[in-house]
């Protein structure tokens, strides 16, 4: 296949003139493909160049430092990333098994229309924006939480520190969920492919010997398909680490570490987003880059092991990517 | 040697189904929930004059969003005037150069990480590249923001639409004496658009919601539009300023400013999905 | 009516009506208990007729081959006996299965069972993405309660009785994967005897699989069928005729000709079937 793209230059007599017009077209699109890289290596220089000054001041002590407090200008960033990795955390808690199931729907137990529909529908989930998850959950879902769900939580659940406090509807819990929401339609459609990719006649094999359907997915399915699974899982994972305004509405907004989901806290994308419009103070601003690099660094490494999962199930299948 | 009774397997194997269905349910649900809710508070809010007046103080009746409607698909039209040519040509390296060189492995490899990276890093990056250089927020700055995001979407859609041409397609228009050049844009690409359509519209409609990378680029402002290098309104800050208010009357704008994204996102997506979507290459 | 019934009395066989066809099968029955009976059984994929009132018997612990030209219904046909088609939404049947006098089409059936009493060989080698031992242990944990050491015993009969223990003995653990191509079919008919079958469908067994190894898995079917109930589908006339005891010979989802295998390939009474089996078409 290759050879045949290259035609072009096996053809005789064609006039130089059009040659060189093709090198430099040649040219042309490769500048423009360096571009993103390019950036990708302008973000990493911008961060680190714009928190230097944090991190100098702080040293190592910024990453396990609780504090924060523009008046006597001490930041650190224990906090933001504590909420991070928890709101993280509940968020794929929920949004995995949840993901893997309706992928199950969609490719084994849905006739074809039903399934088509509905997945449509999932996937709209993720064209809705942030920011009006972010007004759904401050004005609509925190308050259904507040008078529901907490209140039940508290009842039963109560003698776990997680579950205690005033149910106040904003916090770590309600961020979680919304969380799970948003990452849920990039799961699912990554599983989906998966599910849909097994060769037939390996399900069929299972059937054969008498499983049921969730013992083909369990067993058969999700095994061969796992690297693809966990790179959606992964790709999820970075979305819900950076998401900004729908966390930013209903996680509370504060800079402590609390045992429990029902008190409200702050993401690292959140803290950035909330106080960058009030800081004036140059160490203030260079701190709150210093989060935004961490972020940066997380996601990073998240997308880049998702992505070479991915790559690794679709060239497995001889699918290009 | 008796087989055990399967009941139990079949047992699990129900309840699995049926929280299969459940979670495939409650997945519209939260949709169905957020759209109504939209539409239900949003409603009331878009009268003529929410599209037609400035912005009033707050408790000041006949206040409307004429500025941030307009900043918004200014900012959006721009984003997409930037990224669209340099994603179509990078998609082409990727495509049709590409397909075996470690380059544009590495350029695609960085491309998806781009796509998946957080929308407010990308606003913090423009804010240290274009803000402090020139010194204050601009609409610059945001559309510059929007359309780093769009930029690795419209490339990677191009490149898996090209790859969709037949290679005889390409072959044909070659063996006839074209240039390469010519081959790519006026054949591949024809071959092509409605797949790259769709990608571009699914990168506006991406762009278009965006908020976190305008509040350290484009800000916001209660003014009309004047420079592209002052502050630009837009809806989505607009939103988040509002929403965050204690005023009833801010809030029930905000809730209108909602409905209208959403609604026109939504309609992108569903464009892409059912006009462009049915005759992909 | 013998079973070797001159071919002369059908010297236009493209034109036998499907009646006549049926009196042909009525006449050659198997001499041994039918272990499956198929009555009137029609199959559609969606709008399209695949196959036309078929009726077959085939006997129990002998091995029945099923040939006849691409497309022509062979496949399908076994594929109804394990209900594995059901997967499909737009895939039907109709008529009656019996397996061993028991309609398996009805509702009442119990699907998971009837595939343990049915097993199935796939064309190409389908291990699952575990160890060789989890490869056999899968079915046998599904069906049967075992303690640690039962099922190892089990596995290692299943292996044995598939002529592939002493191949695979020593690295139980590795994944199924990482063997060659026949010794995975062969692992898959481990994987399919394990849960104490009556009847193995194979459909195609050796396709996918080198000359070498076919022989061995033809060798191996030869031992399988005085236990267990086989049909096996196969484009490889020499096959057939090498490990089968009946041959049923399909032609456009209709069954042309039932009988004895060494009469079907040495006096076949249809003239399709002979034009068939010299390699005249298909």
């Amino acid at each position: 296949m290759p050879q045949a793209r290259d035609i072009a230059s096996a053809i005789p007599g064609k006039a130089p003139a059009k040659i060189g017009a093709d090198a430099l077209f040649k040219w042309f699109t490769i500048i423009a493909a360096l571009v993103v890289p390019i950036i990708m290596a302008g973000i990493f220089w911008e961060l680190l160049s714009l928190s230097w000054l944090a991190l100098k001041t702080f040293g190592w002590k910024f990453f396990i430092s609780e504090a924060w407090n523009p008046v006597t200008q001490n930041f650190g960033a224990a906090s933001s990333i504590f909420g991070t990795v928890v709101s993280t955390l509940i968020a794929m808690l929920l949004a995995v098994p949840m993901s893997i199931v309706i992928a199950l729907f969609l490719v084994e137990l849905a006739p074809p229309r039903i399934s088509k529909v509905v997945g449509s529908l999932i996937e709209l989930l993720a064209a809705i924006p942030s920011i009006i998850y972010g007004m759904w959950g401050l004005f609509v879902f925190a308050p259904f939480m507040a008078t529901y769900v907490q209140p039940f939580l508290g009842q039963y659940l109560g003698f776990l520190p997680l579950f205690q406090g005033p149910p106040m509807g904003i916090g770590m819990l309600t961020a979680g969920i919304i969380l799970a929401f948003m990452v849920l339609p990039f799961i699912t459609a990554i599983c989906r492919d998966v599910f849909a990719l097994v060769p037939a006649v390996l399900k069929e094999s299972g059937y054969g010997v008498g499983a049921t359907t969730w013992e083909v997915t369990y067993k058969i399915t999700i095994p061969y398909g796992v690297v693809g699974v966990l790179g959606g899982i992964f790709l999820g994972l970075g979305r819900a680490l950076g998401e900004t305004m729908a966390v930013t509405f209903v996680i509370g907004n504060s800079h402590r570490i609390s045992a429990s989901l029902f008190a409200p806290g702050n993401t690292i994308a959140s803290a950035l987003a909330n106080e960058f419009a009030e800081a004036t103070d140059p160490l203030f601003i260079s701190s709150l880059i210093a989060l935004g690099l961490v972020l940066f660094i997380f996601t990073f490494f998240v997308q880049v092991v998702s992505q070479l999962m991915l790559r690794r199930m679709y060239r497995g299948w001889s699918i290009k990517v | 040697m008796i087989p055990r009774p399967a009941t139990g397997r079949r047992i699990v194997n129900l309840l699995v189904s049926v929280a299969a269905s459940l979670a495939a349910l409650s997945g519209i649900f939260i949709l169905l929930w957020i759209t109504l809710m939209l539409a239900y508070k949003g409603l009331p809010a878009l009268n003529l004059g929410f599209f037609l007046n400035m912005p009033t103080p707050p408790m000041v009746p006949g206040g409307g969003l004429a500025n941030a409607i307009l900043g918004t698909l200014l900012l959006t039209v721009l984003a997409t005037f930037m990224a669209v040519p340099i994603g179509l040509l990078s998609g082409i390296c990727l495509g049709e150069f590409g397909q075996q060189s470690r380059l544009a492995d590495f350029c695609r490899f960085t491309a998806n990480v781009l796509t998946g990276m957080p929308s407010i890093i990308v606003g913090i990056f423009v804010y240290g590249l274009l803000v402090l250089t020139i010194g204050n927020f601009s609409g610059l700055a945001g559309a510059v923001a929007l359309a780093i995001i769009m930029l690795p979407v419209v490339a990677r859609t191009t490149e898996d639409m090209l790859r969709l041409v037949p290679d005889p397609l390409r072959e044909a228009a070659l063996a006839m004496g074209a240039p390469r050049w010519r081959v790519t844009l006026s054949i591949v690409f024809r071959a092509a658009r409605t797949g790259i359509m769709t990608g571009i519209l699914l990168g506006v409609a991406r762009v278009s919601g965006e908020t976190a990378p305008l509040l350290f680029t484009a800000l916001n402002s209660p003014y009309m539009i004047s420079s592209l290098f002052h502050p630009m309104p837009n809806l989505t800050v607009t939103i988040y300023n509002y929403a965050m208010s204690p005023y009833a009357d801010w809030q029930q704008l905000a809730w209108g400013a909602s409905l209208l994204i959403t609604a026109a996102v939504l309609a992108l997506n569903l464009l892409a999905r059912f006009v462009f979507g049915e005759k992909k290459p | 009516m013998t079973a070797t019934q001159p071919k002369e009395k059908y010297p236009n066989a493209s034109l036998i009506k499907s009646a006549e066809i049926a009196e042909v099968i009525r006449e050659q029955k198997p001499q041994t208990a039918a272990k499956i009976s198929t009555r009137n059984l029609s199959f559609f994929y969606g709008e399209h007729q695949a196959l036309f009132d078929n009726n077959l018997d085939i006997a129990t612990n002998r091995a029945t081959a099923i040939i006849g030209p691409s497309g022509c219904g062979k496949s399908t046909h076994i594929r109804v006996y394990n209900r594995i088609f059901e997967l499909y939404g737009d895939q039907r049947a109709t008529g009656e299965v019996l397996l061993d006098g028991q309609n398996i089409l009805t509702q009442a059936i119990d699907l998971l069972e009837l595939r343990r009493r049915v097993g199935m060989i796939f064309q190409k080698p389908t291990p699952f993405p575990m160890s060789i031992f989890d490869n056999i242990a899968f079915g046998l944990k599904l069906h049967y309660k075992l303690n640690k050491s039962e099922t190892a015993d089990r596995v290692e009969d299943a292996l044995r009785k598939a002529a592939i223990w002493e191949e695979v003995k020593d690295f139980l653990h590795k994944p199924g994967t990482a063997l060659s191509g026949g010794q995975q079919q062969r692992l898959c008919i481990a994987r399919a005897i394990v849960v104490e079958p009556e009847v193995l469908l194979m459909d195609e067994p050796c396709s996918a699989i080198d000359p070498i190894a076919t022989n061995k898995i033809e060798e191996l079917i030869h031992e399988l069928k005085s236990h267990y109930t086989i049909a096996i589908v196969t484009h490889n006339m020499q096959q057939a005729a090498r490990v089968s005891d009946y041959t049923a010979f399909f032609f456009e989802g209709r069954i042309i000709e039932f009988g004895n295998t060494k009469q079907i390939f040495t006096n076949p009474a249809v003239k399709q079937t002979e034009e068939y089996i010299t390699g005249r078409f298909g």
